[in-house]
C-alpha cells in the first residue's frame, strides 16, 4: 500500500471506468450527463495508458494518449453540437423525453 | 517514496470523489465544474508520474477546450435543475441491479489486477525509472513526428472533420439578415441604381420599394 | 370418336362457363350443343356396334402403374356401355334443351348448364370406364355433380340439407362399394374387367374371414357391391334422400334422379354380372331387396301430394323392379327396363316441370285440376308418359315391365314366385298412383286459389321439342328394341358384355300371368278416375277411418325419424363431442393456437425491452460485458 505500485493506477482507473459507465444509465437529468461520463471513461483509459506507459518505460502509451485525447476532443465537440441541434428540434434534453424508439 | 505515496493518494481520492460528483449532483453546471475537477487532478497525477507534457495537455485541452464546451452548452441550453436527487427518482430496479452489476465488473478487474503480482517477469511493477535527460516533450516529439507521423496527420484530419461537423450541425441560416455585399456594391452601375423622373407640381413620385 | 362422345360434355362444361361473361345464350347454346353433338355420335356407335359389330376398349392414357396395380383411364364400347351411351346422351341433351327454356328466369344459367355437362361426363366416364377404379371415378363425379345440382339453389337452407342428405347417404353406399373394390383387388390382384371376370368362376367356392365370420368370397364381394348400389339407387334403406332430392330444379330431377344417376346401381350390377352369377344368395337378396323397395315406394307415392315427390317414388319403385329383374338373373331385362324407364321418366319428370312452369311455380297437386284445355300439348304428352308408366298394353313399358315379371315367373324357384306375385301387385299400385296424378293435376275442379285459371300458360317451344322427343321414346322405343334386346336371340346383340351362367329357359307362358297385368293395368284408370275425381268421399272417409295407417303412409314410414333418432342424433353427438373437446380443445389449442399464443405473450414480453431510452440499452450492454467477463474470467 506505502510504495505506489502498477495495479493502484489501474485500480483508478477502473474505478473512474465504472463510475462513467455507471453514469450512463443511471442517468435521469438530462443527455449532457451522458456525455460527461463518456469523457469519464476516455479519461479513465488515459489513466491505464499513461500508467502503463511509464512503468514500462515505453513511451508509446503517452502517444496514444495523445490520440485518445484528440478524439475525445473532437467527439465531445460532435456531441454537443448534436445536442445542441436536438435540442433545437424538440425542446428538451431530458432523458425521459428521449423514447422515440419505443418498440 | 512517501511523497509520492501521500500525493498519489490525495489526488486519486479527488478524481474518484469529484467522479461521483459528476454522476451524481443535480445541478448540471455543478457537475461540469467538478468534470473540471476530475480532469485538473488526472492532469497532477500525470506530472507526478513523470508525463509533464501529457498532465499539461490535458489541463490545456480538457480544462480550456472540452470543458469550456460543456459549459457553453449548459448555459445555452435551459436545463432544469432536478427537484430530488437523482436515486430518490427512479422507479425501476436499475440502480441495484446496476449497482451490483458493477461492483461485481470492478471486482474482476481487480481480480485480474491483483493476479499480476505474480507476473513479476513482465514488466516490473515496483518502481518508476525517469530518465532526467530527456524531458517528456522530448521524448514524444522525437517519437510522435518520425514513428507515428501518419497517426499525427490522421488526427490532424478528424479535429478538422469534427469541426466541419459541429459547423454543418448547427448552422442555421437567418432569415431577414442584411449583410454587406461588396461585390454587389462595387459592380452597381448608373442605369440600374438611378432613375430621373419627372415629379409634378403638388403631386410628388411614388417610390416602389 | 368414341374419344368425343365422353369428351364433349367436359368441354362443354369448362368452355360455357368459363366464357360466361359472354353471356348467357352463349352458354346455353355451347353446352347443348356439343351434347347433341355426343347423343349423335353414339347413336352412330350404337349402329356401327350392332351392324358391324364394332367393339373395342380404346385406351386415353394410363393411370396407375404401381407394382401389381395397372389401371388405365379407358373407353370401352361394347354392347352393354353403348346401349347406356344412347340412354344417358340423349336423356341429357334433351334435358339441357328444356333447361334453356325452364331456368330462363334464373340468373344463375351458366352454372347449371356447366354443373349438367359435368354431370353427363362424370356419367359417361362411368359408362366407358373398363376397371372399377375408373368407375368409382365416375361413381363419385355423379355423385358431387347430384349434390352440386340439388343444392343449385343453394340460398334456400331446404335445399342445402337434401344436397348433404343425398351426398352422406350415397356415401355410405359408397363405403360398401369401397370395400368390394379392395376386396375384389385383394383376392384377384387388378381392377380391370376382363381379368376379373376371367378368374371369378375358380375363386367361387373360397371361403374367408371377414371380421370373425367365415362368408364365401364371392357372395360377400357381391353383397358389398350392391350396398353401393343400393346406396346410388335410393333402394329400401339408402332411400331416404331420393325424394328430399326434389329440392333441385325440374331438369335436375328429370337427368339425374329419372334417368342416369339412380341407374348406375343397376349398371353396376349388371356389368359385374359375371361375379353376381355365381352366387345365389347375393342374388336372392338383390331380388328381395328390389321386390320390398317397389312395393315400399309404391305405396307411399298414393298418398303424397306433391307432384314431384310422387314421381322420385315411382323413381324408386321402378328401380326396384330393375333390380329385382337382375336379382333373378334376367340382366338384360333389367338394361332393357332401364333403357325404357329413362325415357318415360324424364318425359313425366319434363312435363311436370312443364305444369308446374304453367301454375307459376306451384307444387302441390290437390291445389291443380280442371285445365286439360288449357295445356292440351302438356296434357297429351304426360297421358303418353303415364300410359308408358304403367305398362299400358304396347306402349314401352308394358314390353319391358311385363318381361321382368315374366322372367321372375320363369326363374321357377320360390323367390322367383313370390317376387313374380309382388311384381304384379306393385303394378296395379303403380298404375293406380300415376293416373290419381294425372287426373288430379289435369281434370275434375280447378282447385288453385292463388291463380286464376286464365293465367296458366302453356309451356314455350324450347320446353315442349324435348318432351315429344322423348314421347316418342316412350312410345317405341320399347317395340322397336324388344326383339334385339331381350328377344329370343338376345345373345346375339350382348355377346358377352353380360354373363349369363345358363340360358334362362323360356318356359310357356300360362294365360293367366300373360293377362294379369295388363288388365290390371287397363281396370286402374277408371278405378282411379272414380276414386279421385268423381267421388272423393269414399277416400276422405277410408282415410279418416284409418288415420294413423295414412299418416305412417304419408310420412313414408316414419324411415326419416327413424334415422334422425337412430343415427342422426347419435352421430352428431359423437361429432360435436369430438369437434369441441377433441379438435378444439386439445388439438387446436396445443397445436397451432397454443403457439400463436406463446409466441404473442413472448413477443409482447420482448417489446418492452425496447423502452426507447438509451440508458436501458446501455444497461444491457452492461450487463452483456459483464456476463462475457464473468465468463472468461471462470474459463
Amino acid at each position: 500500500m506505502i510504495n505506489i505500485e502498477l495495479g493502484h493506477y489501474l485500480t483508478l482507473g477502473g474505478i473512474i471506468f465504472l463510475l462513467g459507465v455507471v453514469g450512463i444509465f443511471l442517468n435521469r437529468k438530462n443527455v449532457i450527463v451522458i456525455l460527461m461520463s463518456v469523457e469519464l471513461i476516455l479519461l479513465s483509459v488515459n489513466i491505464n495508458l499513461v500508467a502503463f506507459s511509464t512503468y514500462s518505460n515505453e513511451i508509446t502509451g503517452q502517444i496514444f494518449t495523445f490520440f485518445i485525447l484528440t478524439v475525445a476532443a473532437a467527439e465531445a465537440a460532435i456531441g454537443l453540437a448534436i445536442i445542441v441541434s436536438y435540442y433545437r428540434n424538440k425542446g428538451s434534453i431530458r432523458v425521459q423525453d428521449i423514447n422515440e424508439m419505443k418498440g | 517514496m512517501l511523497a509520492h505515496t501521500i500525493f498519489f493518494y490525495f489526488f486519486s481520492i479527488i478524481t474518484i470523489g469529484s467522479a461521483l460528483m459528476v454522476i451524481a449532483s443535480k445541478n448540471t453546471v455543478h457537475a461540469v465544474f467538478f468534470l473540471i475537477l476530475d480532469f485538473i487532478s488526472v492532469g497532477c497525477l500525470f506530472i507526478m508520474i513523470g508525463a509533464e507534457f501529457l498532465g499539461m495537455i490535458m489541463l490545456i485541452v480538457y480544462v480550456g477546450a472540452v470543458a469550456v464546451l460543456f459549459l457553453f452548452v449548459v448555459m445555452m441550453l435551459n436545463v432544469a435543475e432536478q427537484k430530488q436527487s437523482w436515486f430518490r427518482g427512479l422507479k425501476s430496479t436499475h440502480i441495484p441491479v446496476g449497482l451490483i452489476v458493477s461492483i461485481i465488473i470492478l471486482s474482476e478487474v481487480l481480480v485480474v489486477i491483483g493476479g499480476w503480482k505474480y507476473k513479476k517477469n513482465f514488466i516490473s511493477t515496483d518502481s518508476i525509472v525517469i530518465d532526467s535527460n530527456f524531458s517528456n516533450t522530448h521524448q514524444l516529439g522525437s517519437v510522435l513526428y518520425t514513428d507515428y507521423i501518419y497517426l499525427f496527420q490522421i488526427a490532424g484530419i478528424i479535429l478538422l472533420l469534427s469541426m466541419i461537423g459541429a459547423i454543418v450541425l448547427t448552422y442555421r441560416k437567418r432569415e431577414g439578415v442584411k449583410k454587406q455585399s461588396y461585390i454587389n456594391q462595387i459592380s452597381r452601375e448608373r442605369a440600374t441604381s438611378i432613375d430621373v423622373v419627372e415629379a409634378d407640381f403638388n403631386v410628388g413620385v411614388k417610390i416602389d420599394d | 370418336m368414341s374419344y368425343l362422345i365422353v369428351f364433349l360434355p367436359l368441354i362443354g362444361a369448362i368452355l360455357g362457363y368459363s366464357l360466361k361473361s359472354l353471356g348467357d345464350r352463349y352458354v346455353e347454346v355451347i353446352t347443348t350443343t356439343f351434347l347433341f353433338l355426343s347423343a349423335f355420335l353414339s347413336i352412330i356407335t350404337f349402329y356401327n356396334g350392332i351392324v358391324y359389330g364394332e367393339y373395342a376398349n380404346y385406351k386415353v392414357f394410363e393411370w396407375i402403374s404401381s407394382g401389381n396395380l395397372t389401371v388405365d383411364w379407358s373407353i370401352n364400347i361394347d354392347p352393354l356401355s353403348s346401349i347406356m351411351l344412347i340412354v344417358v346422351t340423349s336423356v341429357s341433351s334433351l334435358v339441357h334443351l328444356y333447361s334453356i327454356g325452364y331456368m330462363s328466369h334464373d340468373p344463375n344459367k351458366p352454372r347449371f348448364m356447366a354443373y349438367l355437362s359435368l354431370f353427363s361426363f362424370a356419367m359417361l366416364t362411368l359408362v366407358v370406364s373398363d376397371n372399377f377404379l375408373q368407375l368409382f371415378f365416375g361413381w363419385e363425379g355423379v355423385g358431387l355433380c347430384s349434390y352440386l345440382l340439388i343444392g343449385f339453389w343453394y340460398k334456400k337452407n331446404s335445399a342445402n340439407n337434401a344436397a348433404i342428405k343425398a351426398f352422406l347417404v350415397n356415401r355410405v353406399g359408397d363405403f360398401g362399394l369401397a370395400i368390394g373394390i379392395f376386396l375384389i383387388f385383394n383376392y384377384f390382384g387388378t381392377l380391370n374387367y376382363n381379368e376379373v371376370f376371367a378368374n371369378v368362376a375358380e375363386q367361387s367356392t373360397k371361403e374367408i374371414n371377414f371380421l370373425g365370420i367365415n362368408v364365401n368370397l364371392i357372395t360377400l364381394i357381391s353383397l358389398t357391391l350392391f350396398i353401393g348400389a343400393m346406396g346410388k339407387s335410393a333402394q329400401f334403406l339408402f332411400h331416404t334422400w331420393l325424394p328430399d332430392a326434389m329440392e333441385g330444379p325440374t331438369p335436375v330431377s328429370a337427368l339425374i334422379h329419372a334417368a342416369t344417376m339412380v341407374t348406375a346401381g343397376i349398371f353396376l350390377v349388371v356389368r359385374c354380372s359375371p361375379i353376381f352369377e355365381y352366387s345365389q344368395a347375393a342374388l336372392n337378396f338383390i331380388a328381395v331387396i328390389g321386390m320390398i323397395t317397389a312395393v315400399f315406394a309404391a305405396s307411399i307415392a298414393l298418398v303424397q301430394n306433391d307432384i314431384k315427390k310422387i314421381i322420385a317414388y315411382s323413381t324408386c319403385s321402378q328401380l326396384g323392379y330393375m333390380f329385382f329383374a337382375a336379382g333373378v338373373g334376367a340382366y338384360h331385362v333389367a338394361i332393357f327396363h332401364l333403357f325404357t324407364h329413362a325415357f318415360f321418366k324424364a318425359l313425366l319428370f319434363l312435363g311436370a316441370g312443364s305444369v308446374i312452369h304453367a301454375f307459376k311455380n306451384e307444387q302441390d297437386i290437390r291445389k291443380m285440376g280442371g285445365v286439360w284445355k288449357k295445356i292440351p300439348y302438356t296434357w297429351f304428352l304426360m297421358l303418353i308418359g303415364t300410359l308408358a308408366l304403367t305398362g299400358f298394353p304396347l306402349l314401352s313399358g308394358y314390353y319391358s315391365k311385363d318381361a321382368i315379371i315374366e322372367f321372375a315367373y320363369f326363374k321357377n324357384s320360390s323367390i322367383g314366385y313370390y317376387v313374380m306375385t309382388v311384381g304384379i301387385i306393385t303394378a296395379f299400385l303403380t298404375a293406380i298412383y300415376s293416373w290419381r296424378l294425372f287426373f288430379k293435376t289435369f281434370h275434375g275442379k280447378y282447385n288453385n286459389s292463388d291463380l286464376p285459371i286464365e293465367k296458366t300458360h302453356e309451356s314455350p317451344l324450347v320446353m315442349l321439342i324435348p318432351l315429344i322427343f322423348l314421347s316418342l321414346g316412350a312410345l317405341f322405343a320399347g317395340y322397336a328394341f324388344k326383339e334385339l334386346l331381350i328377344g329370343h336371340h338376345y345373345l346375339d346383340f350382348w355377346k358377352n358384355s353380360i354373363f349369363f351362367i345358363k340360358e334362362i329357359e323360356h318356359l310357356h307362358l300360362p294365360l293367366w300371368l300373360l293377362f294379369s297385368t295388363p288388365v290390371l293395368v287397363i281396370i286402374a284408370i277408371p278405378l282411379s278416375y272414380y276414386f279421385y275425381i268423381k267421388n272423393t268421399e269414399i277416400l276422405s272417409g277410408a282415410r279418416k277411418l284409418n288415420e294413423p295407417f295414412y299418416n305412417f303412409l304419408l310420412n313414408k314410414w316414419y324411415f326419416d325419424e327413424l334415422y334422425e333418432a337412430i343415427l342422426v342424433k347419435p352421430l352428431k353427438i359423437v361429432g360435436t363431442f369430438l369437434w369441441k373437446k377433441g379438435d378444439q380443445n386439445t388439438i387446436d389449442r396445443y397445436g397451432p393456437d397454443g403457439f400463436s399464443k406463446i409466441i404473442k405473450y413472448f413477443s409482447n414480453k420482448a417489446v418492452k425491452l425496447q423502452s426507447g431510452y438509451i440508458y436501458d440499452y446501455a444497461f444491457v450492454m452492461l450487463l452483456g460485458l459483464s456476463f462475457l467477463l464473468t465468463y472468461l474470467m471462470i474459463k
